[in-house]
């Protein structure tokens, strides 16, 4: 060819061929980045464009033993602004728009309006009228998600055992802690795919993978029985001034706990809050630490968390085993002189100055005598009182399904034991247990020898109510023989009838008791003037349904024991084995006659107190009466059991209303205080919203009321 | 003698006078479209938006200029190429004039740089018209050089001190891209017209010694004017580590080629171009045609092209006018190179800088140029003895 002669042909022929190699250079690395890579890539894109919003889950209820719902999820609303959808040239006017509806500061959320990109939360759990308005109000870019707000419905009511949840509902403390991967449920997920400022795009449908709600927690506990065991420890306190009051109530043949009340306690609904006012006050002061401190402390379950020198409540322990090991029976003879001298130390009789001389065990028992104790420790020797102690479980968890559970102190092993330290463990001095360990060593003293795994959860089921799975009682070791367990009920009653633990005498049922009376260890030392009066229970004693203990901490004026805690158990063991049913048999003492109770539920307050009064007995009311038109709805005990003249009837009054017609009252224009006023006076429920005052009143006044209405009141 | 030549060359020619090359009319109207195809399917997001409000807004200029340049190509198509030689000078000093306008009040800023001239509704980038007018002083100098070309005092240094002019009005421009395209695009039609390749080693070693010294100084000083482009380059040896700084064009463009594969996600299925890719219709059209219409696609384009550049050799080689060949052969080269460069971008094979691709990005200035440009090669290609 010509032209191939030419210089510059060949020059560009060169190029051409150079371009072109260049050309499928490029090719290749495009091959190379669109399937070599192109998986990877794609995975980086993916994750840039989807923007996932988290569906919540319900979280599961919390029910009591027979369903009553001690937690619940409410459907609740949350104000999420979608920044990037906002119009640019309104972001003022929405602003106030949504502080309005929201009552919120304009200032803030103007702020938040301002971000650049991103979803951000403006207002959690609204309520129904705020959805409405900003429904109505038709923001572009605002955006209302479902979510579920924790709600317990009798606030403090339990609190130790349920615990609380934070803001995103995750269990922090209590059953709400321990099952929370139960509870939580599956989060789900609603999958958008966004531009770059976090706009959803015109094509790809969006994905949405629904959340799995929670599974329930149905516990062992008897909201009665805890209710019982509630009121009694509240007035108690109210008496004492104790610093901390604690109870278990605990079903012995199956480890099942009915009530663990700790007081002070807190409200879950507002963990954060004080209790009152004035303590609310003092809590202002504090700096964050401190509160938190403050806040730690509310919190803590006693029964669990805490160890505390059992006293003489331990001799139980100490008793079981030597009956055990036969060293001893009920009617074996001991002699006090007051004191005995152990390794050099004097080890006194609480009566030491009037010695109980002459007595058997069982009296031993009854009075709670020292030297009785300390001599039966002796012949049981260091190897197997501590055999007995590792073996009704002090030392270890007791596995019970909450967090935070303390070991106990007790000897770690027999080469550490002096004979003065066996002498002092006989009576309970010298060991720490946890009040938990302790009520389940008594349980397995009373239900025929079988240490059990205490429970709190019976069950779990899911949301549509199927069983999940069902916790059946747990025996970890067989400790004492049908025979000592016996023996020991025998015993415990005689402390109850005779002895010590005659406060918690019940005519009519038969109740065992041990007490105990400790000076308190603090940070290792005996405070002086500071001491833990407890009581260990168990009735029926012939067939027994609850063990309990019972500990007053630092209590005002008299300490002991007998006097600050068997009360209460008995409170509670008398009012729980009327609410079981279980009839009480003839009292050996004198007593003036028995009646049948008669049933005066549904009746007007005024004919129930006759019908009642006329019949011999006396009755209480659950609040103050201030209309004779209210009516009976629940009585204990119900009709039909026979009591001794004189016992009181417990009546449940309704609330909410009474035979009268109640009408709504006019309440537009009134501020807050002064409708509280009104409808607390009427025992109605109600829900006010806003503030200042009344604009809006659903129903009108003027309508009739009944149970079910909803009383609803806007505040402007 | 010089003159009687060109006569006669002039009167064989138009003895010769063949019909346009018909393969490259074809190829580049068909880039032209997918042009128009590529700037709406990316443009309309950012279209849709502030403060444009119009989801055609780019795509009706784009065919408005598309028409324009279709015009300019026909019209120049039909003017004979050695008019652009008689005025070859006059059209270098107005190329250059367009690039002080910028100076004055006419002269936009955007982004940093000035690269824009207003004329009320209508405006233009001096820099494209600058590309052209080089082109044509350029071969006309080589063409009267002829052989002289090949010497240093007489050849070498005269080409590098128009080299030098040219490229200095653009890169006062901040426009380091077109700078570098119109470099190598002189280069070229130098190393055609018969420069010994030898001077090309006291050039590259010039050029990288003054680039290393640059980059050096930079990157000890992060205030200097020069420390963006320290960045990149470090950005680009490992993009996903800056993904959210220098490296996030460069992350984001490998993003849209990566979710395209092999077909495609389908024309209009890109998400890259919902401002993950700024202004995707301009310096990252490509990733688009990627991501949308994968391997499979863009392949397809970059074989276009290379049907182009093959006919725009094939002309510069069947030329016997030697300003026809130079001419033919700048063209051609600028074509090469700026698609080159573009490609090698939005695939992260160098550093990142901004250019457009020919004829397929959206640009008037660039579009109607280029598709003028094309004009001149159609006409060339009426003198050239193609089979």
């Amino acid at each position: 060819m010509k032209s191939s002669k030419n210089p510059q042909n060949k020059r560009l022929k060169a190029t051409l061929v150079i371009a072109f190699g260049v050309f499928i250079l490029l090719i290749i690395r495009l091959s190379y980045l669109q399937i070599y890579k192109g998986e990877e890539l794609k995975r980086g894109a993916l994750n840039q464009w989807t923007r996932g919003i988290t569906i919540k889950p319900k979280r599961g209820f919390i029910y009591d033993r027979n369903g009553k719902k001690l937690a619940i999820s409410k459907n609740a609303s949350t104000a999420w602004v979608n920044i990037a959808e906002l119009k640019v040239d309104s972001k003022k006017e929405n602003a106030e728009k949504i502080a309005r509806i929201l009552d919120l500061e304009e200032v803030k959320i103007l702020e938040i309006f301002n971000k650049k990109t991103g979803h951000e939360r403006l207002k959690q759990w609204i309520s129904e009228d705020e959805v409405l308005d900003l429904k109505e109000a038709n923001v572009r870019g605002i955006e209302i998600v479902d979510d579920y707000k924790r709600y317990y419905p009798y606030d403090s009511f339990a609190s130790h055992v349920i615990g609380f949840t934070d803001i995103d509902n995750n269990g922090l403390y209590g059953i709400e802690k321990t099952y929370d991967n139960y509870l939580s449920g599956e989060k789900g997920k609603w999958i958008k795919i966004t531009d770059a400022p976090g706009r959803q795009l015109p094509f790809d449908s969006e994905k949405v993978y629904e959340a799995e709600d929670g599974m329930s927690i149905v516990l062992t506990i008897d909201e009665t029985v805890q209710k019982f065991a509630e009121k009694a420890v509240n007035e108690s306190m109210a008496n004492n001034k104790a610093r901390n009051i604690s109870v278990i109530a605990m079903e012995p043949k199956t480890g099942e706990i009915l009530a663990m009340v700790n007081k002070p306690d807190y409200d879950p609904n507002h963990p954060r809050k004080a209790k009152d006012e004035s303590t609310q006050k003092e809590w202002d002061q504090l700096d964050s630490k401190e509160l938190q401190e403050k806040w730690f402390d509310t919190w803590r379950n006693y029964s669990i968390n805490d160890i505390y020198e059992p006293g003489s409540t331990f001799k139980l322990i100490t008793a079981a085993a030597a009956l055990e090991e036969n060293l001893i029976s009920k009617n074996s003879n001991f002699y006090c002189n007051g004191f005995i001298k152990v390794d050099g130390e004097t080890l006194k009789c609480s009566r030491y100055y009037n010695p109980h001389r002459d007595l058997t065990f069982q009296q031993g028992l009854d009075v709670s005598c020292n030297i009785v104790f300390i001599n039966t420790a002796n012949r049981l020797g260091k190897e197997k009182f501590l055999k007995y102690l590792k073996a009704f479980g002090f030392g270890q968890k007791t596995g019970i399904d909450l967090n935070g559970e303390e070991y106990g102190l007790i000897p770690r092993s027999v080469d550490v034991i002096r004979d003065v330290n066996l002498g002092t463990m006989s009576y309970g001095h010298g060991v720490a247990v946890t009040p938990i360990q302790l009520v389940n060593a008594v349980a397995a003293i009373t239900n025929g020898g079988d240490l059990m795994k205490p429970r709190l959860v019976k069950e779990i089921i899911d949301s549509k109510g199927n069983s999940v799975e069902k916790f059946e009682p747990e025996i970890i070791r067989k400790v004492l023989s049908k025979e000592t367990s016996d023996t020991m009920l025998e015993l415990m009653e005689s402390v109850v009838n005779d002895g010590s633990g005659s406060n918690a005498y019940i005519p009519g049922y038969t109740v065992g008791g041990k007490t105990g009376t400790a000076e308190k260890v603090v940070d290792g030392r005996y405070v002086k003037g500071k001491y833990i009066g407890s009581f260990a229970a168990v009735s029926p004693t012939n067939e027994p349904k609850m063990v309990m203990l019972v500990i007053v901490d630092d209590p005002e004026g008299v300490y002991y024991g007998g006097t600050t805690a068997a009360p209460i158990a008995k409170e509670i063991i008398e009012n729980t084995l009327k609410y079981l049913e279980i009839s009480a048999e003839e009292s050996k003492d004198e007593i003036g006659g028995f009646v049948q109770v008669p049933d005066v539920t549904g009746m007007k307050i005024e004919e129930a107190g006759k019908i009642l009064t006329e019949a011999g007995l006396r009755y209480m009311t659950d609040f103050r009466v201030s209309d004779s038109n209210v009516v009976v709805i629940q009585q204990f005990p119900e009709t039909g059991i026979t009591l001794e003249l004189d016992s009181i009837i417990d009546l449940v009054l309704d609330k909410k209303g009474s035979k009268v017609e109640v009408k709504m009252p006019e309440l537009k224009g009134k501020n807050k205080e002064e409708i509280v006023n009104i409808l607390e006076k009427m025992n109605l429920e109600y829900n006010i919203q806003g503030e200042g005052v009344c604009k809006k009143q659903s129903p009108e006044p003027g309508s009739k009321l009944t149970k079910e209405t909803k009383i609803q009141i806007n505040l402007e | 003698m010089r003159r009687r030549r060109t006569k006669r060359t002039i009167e064989d020619n138009r003895n010769k006078k063949n019909q346009v090359d018909f393969i490259l009319l074809i190829t580049t109207l068909m880039l032209v479209f997918i042009g128009f195809i590529m700037v709406f399917s990316s443009s309309w997001p950012d279209a849709m938006g502030h403060p444009y409000n119009d989801e055609y807004y780019f795509i009706k200029r784009q065919i408005i200029f598309g028409i324009i340049g279709f015009v300019a190509m026909v019209f120049v198509m039909n003017i004979d190429y050695r008019n652009w030689k008689k005025n070859s000078f006059i059209i270098y000093l107005l190329s250059l004039g367009t690039v002080a306008l910028l100076f004055t009040p006419l002269g936009v800023e955007r982004l940093g740089a000035r690269r824009w001239i207003s004329l009320g509704i209508i405006g233009f980038m001096p820099g494209d018209i600058v590309k052209l007018g080089s082109i044509i002083f350029f071969a006309n100098f080589l063409a009267n050089k002829k052989r002289s070309a090949r010497q240093f005092k007489s050849g070498f240094i005269p080409a590098m001190m128009v080299m030098s002019v040219s490229l200095a009005s653009i890169y006062i421009q901040r426009d380091l891209g077109t700078t570098l395209t119109l470099a190598g695009t002189m280069m070229f039609m130098y190393i055609i017209a018969g420069m010994n390749i030898l001077f090309l080693v006291p050039i590259i070693g010039l050029v990288s010694s003054v680039a290393v010294y640059i980059f050096k100084k930079a990157a000890s000083d992060p205030t200097s004017s020069n420390a963006f482009r320290v960045r990149r380059i470090m950005s680009f040896l490992d993009p996903f580590k800056y993904s959210l700084n220098e490296g996030y064009q460069a992350v984001q463009s490998l993003y849209a080629l990566g979710s395209g594969g092999v077909f495609g996600l389908g024309l209009g299925k890109s998400r890259q171009k919902f401002f993950y890719i700024p202004e995707p219709y301009n310096d990252f059209i490509f990733s688009i045609i990627g991501e949308e219409l994968g391997l499979a696609g863009s392949t397809l384009i970059i074989i276009l092209y290379m049907i182009l550049i093959w006919r725009g050799v094939t002309i510069a080689i069947n030329i016997e006018d030697l300003f026809g060949k130079y001419l033919a052969t700048g063209i051609t080269a600028l074509v090469t190179i700026q698609t080159i460069i573009h490609i090698s971008v939005v695939t992260s094979t160098i550093p990142t800088t901004g250019i457009t691709l020919p004829f397929i990005s959206y640009g008037g200035t660039s579009l109607v140029i280029y598709m003028s440009m094309i004009g001149i090669l159609l006409n060339l290609s009426r003198y050239a003895k193609l089979d």
